[in-house]
C-alpha cells in the first residue's frame, strides 16, 4: 500500500484484534484519521473503545493488525507526539500543579523551560496562574480535571487523544474545553474523542466512528450519517391555531408529534406521504397559520447512536 | 532512558522528602550506635570503682596486695573472720562492695571466694583474681623458694595457647566475623524489605489512582516499573549512605571521647607488652579479657572490603527482589489487594536471614555452599562468608555468586516485567496465584 497518497492520514487503525483470554475486545477493527480533523470515536461502555485507545497509545499490543501515525509504523518514539488523556485519569496528590506539569511535560520531550514557559501560557489563559503551587490534594475535582488537560496539551501534540474529556466539568468549563479543542484544529491538530456526550460529539466533532460489541459498525462524517440516516421528516414552528394546521394538512403529510411553546406557539413535526416534497407542506401551511422556521429534521448522534445499537442489543438478548 | 530517568528522580524526590524516611535516615543508624554503646560499656567498665574488704584471719597476705594504689579498686584487710551474714547487715561492712575471704588453707588447696553485693564485670573480677593471685604468688615465693620475686618473675612466663584451624592458621575468619558478615546481609534484607514494601505500595497507589494510565501514555511498562526501582533504590542508597556516615561518625566519636582507652596499643598487642613490670603484665592478664567486640568493630573487621561487596550486593540484590515487589504491586485489584502475595515475598526474605544464620554456623556445609550461590539467598550468605573470609584461592566462588545473581536478576526483571506490564491495567480484580502465569506469558 502507497502511502504517498495518503498524506492526509494522520493516524491509519489497520485490522486491529485483541483477546483478553478467551474475551475479545477488538474484532478485525480499522480507521482512519484525517489530519485536522476532530474524530468522534462512539459506543457503548465495553465495546472496546478504550482498549483501540491503548493500542494505539502502545500500552497495549494488538493481537493483529498495525496502527500506523503520519504513514509510519507506530512506535515508541511517536509517542512524544500525541497527547494522551485518558478516562480514568490521576495525578499525584502530593505534587504542586508545576512540578506535575514539569514531570508530564518533560516525559513528553520538553525542557524544563519550555515546560515553565507553556505552563505560563496555559495558566494565563485559564486564568489560574494562583494554582502553580498548588498541591494536587488542594484542588477539586473539576480543578484538577483542568490541571490534567493541560498537562496533556501542553507539549503541543500532532495528535490529541481524549477518553471522556467532558467528564468532571461543570457547563462553563465543558464549553471551554469544547473551544480549546476547535482553536487546537483550527491550528491543525488531530483529535480523536471518545465520549458518551453526544451533544457535544454532534458538536465538534468533523468524523465519527461507532464501535460496537468489539466491531466497528459504522464511520463517516456526522453530515453524512445525519442525512443517510433521517426518517423524512419535517419541523415547524408558527404562530396559530393547532386545528388550522391540522385542518390544513391532507393525507399526503402525517404528524409525527408536536411541542407546545406558547398558547399559540407550537413545533410540529410533519412526516411525507407519498411522492411529497417539503415544498408541497409549506405551500398547504402558507395562509392557515403563521410560519416562523420550517427546516429537515435531521436525527441526532445520540439517535443514531441508540438506533444502531439497540437492535444489536434487543438481538443478543433474543438468542 | 531519559523518561526512566526522569520517573526515577520523581520517586526519588517522593521518598526523600517524606517523613518516615527522615525518621529513619536518623533514628536507624541512633539506634546501632546506642546498641554499640552499650555493648562497648558492657564488656568495658574500667572505670567503675570498687571497695574490697580482705579477711585474713592467718595473716598471710601480710596487710598488703599492690605495691602500689589500683584507681579502681581500693582494698582494706580485716584481722579476724567476719561472717558472710554480718558482712551483709553490718553497718560498718556497708561501704564495701565485696568481701575477699582469705582462709588458712588457701596456700595449700588455692581457693578463695569473694562475697559481692552486686555482681562485678568480667573484667573486675579478671582483676581481682589477678591481684590476689600475684600477692600469693610472693608470699609462695617467699616461703618455698630461695628466689627473689623479682627473679621468679624472670623465669615465669605464661604460655599462650592459641587454637587455630588448619586452614586458617593466621585465624582470619571467625564466628565473630561471621556475625558482622550477618549483620551486613540483615542490612541488605532490612532495606530490601522496607524499599521493597515502598515500591509495592507506590506501584498500586498510581494504580488506584489511576496515574499510570497517563504515565503509560509517556514510557512503557518496563521503563516504567525500571525508574520506579532504580529511584526508590537511590532513595535507599542516599539512606544507607546517612547510615554510613552517621554510624562512622559515631563509632569516631565515640572512640575519640566516650572511650579513648578502647584501643589503647597495650590492649591490643600482647606480644609486645613487657612482661617486666608490674604493670605490663597487668595489661598482659586483663588483654585476656580485653572486649572482643571492641576489637572487633575498630579492627579486624575489613570495612572497606565488606562494605564494596555490600554495595554490589545490595544493588543486585535489590533489584532481584524489588521487581517481584513491583510485580505483585501490579497485579493487585487494589491497594490492599496483594498483602498475602507479599507474604511468600517476606517469608524468601525470612529465610535468606536463616540461610545466613545457618552459613555462619555451619559454613563447610554443602547446603551452605548451595545457599551461596542461589539468588534468593545469596546477598546475606556471601556476606558471612565474606567476612569469615574464603579459603586462599576460592574467592572467585563470591563473583560466580554474583554473576548467578546478576543473571536470574536480568531473568526475574524480565519476568515480572511481563507481569507488571499485564496487570498494571487490570483494575478491580482479585489478585489469584493463576493471574501471575497468565500474565508471565
Amino acid at each position: 500500500m502507497s502511502y504517498s497518497l495518503e498524506s492526509n492520514t494522520m493516524l491509519e487503525v489497520q485490522n486491529i484484534s485483541k483477546s483478553f483470554h478467551r474475551k475479545v475486545a477488538l474484532d478485525d477493527v480499522s480507521l482512519n484519521i484525517h489530519k485536522g480533523e476532530i474524530f468522534g470515536m462512539l459506543g457503548p461502555n465495553g465495546a472496546g473503545k478504550t482498549t483501540l485507545i491503548r493500542i494505539i497509545n502502545k500500552i497495549v499490543q494488538p493481537d493483529k493488525g498495525l496502527v500506523r501515525f503520519n504513514g509510519e509504523i507506530m512506535t515508541q518514539n511517536h509517542l512524544s507526539q500525541i497527547g494522551y488523556l485518558p478516562e480514568e485519569r490521576g495525578l499525584y496528590r502530593s505534587m504542586t500543579v508545576e512540578n506535575h506539569a514539569l514531570f508530564l511535560g518533560q516525559l513528553r520531550g520538553l525542557s524544563k523551560a519550555d515546560v515553565k514557559l507553556k505552563l505560563n501560557y496555559w495558566l494565563d489563559k485559564f486564568d489560574i496562574q494562583n494554582w502553580r503551587d498548588k498541591r494536587i490534594e488542594e484542588l477539586s475535582k473539576g480543578m484538577a480535571q483542568k490541571v490534567q488537560f493541560i498537562c496533556t496539551v501542553l507539549h503541543e501534540p500532532q495528535l490529541l487523544i481524549l477518553d471522556e474529556p467532558f467528564s468532571g466539568f461543570d457547563p462553563i468549563n465543558v464549553e471551554l474545553i469544547k473551544q480549546e479543542l476547535i482553536e487546537m484544529k483550527i491550528s491543525g491538530k488531530t483529535i480523536i474523542l471518545s465520549s458518551h456526550n453526544m451533544e457535544s460529539v454532534e458538536a465538534i466533532c468533523d468524523r465519527v466512528a461507532l464501535i460496537h460489541q468489539s466491531k466497528k459498525i459504522m464511520e463517516g462524517r456526522i453530515s453524512e450519517l445525519q442525512e443517510t440516516r433521517k426518517k423524512g421528516e419535517y419541523a415547524v414552528r408558527f404562530r396559530g391555531s393547532m386545528i388550522a394546521f391540522v385542518n390544513a394538512l391532507w393525507t399526503g403529510f402525517e404528524i409525527v408529534d408536536k411541542d407546545i411553546l406558547g398558547d399559540d406557539k407550537f413545533v410540529v413535526r410533519v412526516k411525507m406521504r407519498g411522492e411529497n416534497k417539503f415544498e408541497d407542506l409549506l405551500k398547504v401551511l402558507i395562509g392557515q397559520i403563521n410560519i416562523e422556521a420550517a427546516w429537515e429534521v435531521l436525527p441526532s448522534m445520540q439517535e443514531i447512536f441508540i438506533d444502531l445499537v439497540q437492535p444489536k442489543i434487543e438481538n443478543n438478548h433474543a438468542q | 532512558m531519559r523518561n526512566s530517568w526522569l520517573i526515577a528522580l520523581r520517586e526519588w524526590k517522593e521518598r526523600i522528602g517524606t517523613r518516615s524516611f527522615l525518621m529513619l535516615s536518623i533514628l536507624g543508624p541512633l539506634t546501632v550506635l546506642v546498641v554499640v554503646y552499650f555493648l562497648f560499656i558492657l564488656g568495658g567498665q574500667t572505670k567503675q570503682h570498687w571497695n574490697v574488704l580482705i579477711t585474713d584471719p592467718a595473716g598471710i597476705m601480710e596487710s598488703k596486695i599492690l605495691p602500689k594504689e589500683d584507681a579502681s579498686i581500693h582494698y582494706s584487710f580485716a584481722d579476724g573472720y567476719i561472717e558472710i551474714k554480718e558482712f551483709e547487715k553490718g553497718k560498718r561492712f556497708q561501704e564495701f562492695d565485696a568481701m575477699l575471704e582469705v582462709n588458712e588453707k588457701i596456700l595449700t588447696n588455692k581457693t578463695a571466694f569473694v562475697f559481692f553485693r552486686e555482681k562485678p564485670s568480667l573484667q573486675m573480677q579478671t582483676r581481682i583474681q589477678y591481684q590476689c593471685e600475684r600477692r600469693l604468688e610472693e608470699v609462695l615465693v617467699k616461703q618455698f623458694t630461695k628466689f627473689s620475686i623479682a627473679e621468679f618473675r624472670k623465669i615465669k612466663q605464661p604460655l599462650t595457647i592459641g587454637f587455630r584451624n588448619v586452614y586458617d592458621p593466621n585465624d582470619e575468619s571467625s564466628d565473630l566475623r561471621g556475625w558482622v558478615g550477618l549483620f551486613y546481609g540483615t542490612i541488605i534484607f532490612l532495606f530490601i524489605f522496607l524499599f521493597g514494601m515502598t515500591i509495592l505500595r507506590s506501584v498500586s497507589r498510581e494504580k488506584s489512582n489511576r496515574i499510570v494510565e497517563v504515565l503509560l501514555g509517556c514510557v512503557n511498562p518496563r521503563q516504567l516499573m525500571l525508574g520506579k526501582i532504580v529511584g526508590i533504590g537511590l532513595a535507599a542508597f542516599l539512606q544507607f549512605a546517612i547510615w554510613c556516615l552517621v554510624i562512622g561518625l559515631g563509632l569516631y566519636f565515640m572512640r575519640e571521647t566516650l572511650f579513648p582507652n578502647l584501643l589503647d596499643p597495650s590492649n591490643m598487642n600482647i606480644a609486645q607488652l613487657s612482661m617486666d613490670s608490674q604493670l605490663g603484665q597487668e595489661q598482659f592478664f586483663t588483654s585476656r579479657e580485653y572486649n572482643e567486640f571492641v576489637n572487633l568493630v575498630y579492627e579486624r573487621v575489613n570495612f572497606t572490603d565488606m562494605t564494596a561487596y555490600f554495595i554490589l550486593f545490595f544493588i543486585v540484590g535489590y533489584f532481584f527482589y524489588g521487581t517481584l515487589f513491583a510485580a505483585v504491586g501490579a497485579s493487585t485489584g487494589s491497594e490492599s489487594d496483594g498483602q498475602q502475595f507479599v507474604l511468600p515475598l517476606i517469608f524468601t526474605l525470612c529465610f535468606a536471614l536463616y540461610a545466613g544464620y545457618y552459613s555462619l554456623m555451619n559454613p563447610e556445609s554443602s547446603l551452605s555452599t548451595l545457599f551461596h550461590y542461589l539468588p534468593f539467598t545469596s546477598p546475606v550468605v556471601v556476606m558471612v562468608k565474606l567476612a569469615q573470609g574464603y579459603e586462599p584461592g576460592h574467592s572467585y566462588e563470591l563473583f560466580i555468586s554474583l554473576l548467578i545473581l546478576i543473571i536470574s536478576s536480568l531473568a526475574v526483571l524480565r519476568l515480572a516485567g511481563r507481569i507488571y506490564s499485564n496487570g498494571i491495567l487490570q483494575f478491580g480484580h482479585r489478585v489469584q496465584l493463576k493471574h501471575f502465569f497468565r500474565w508471565m506469558k
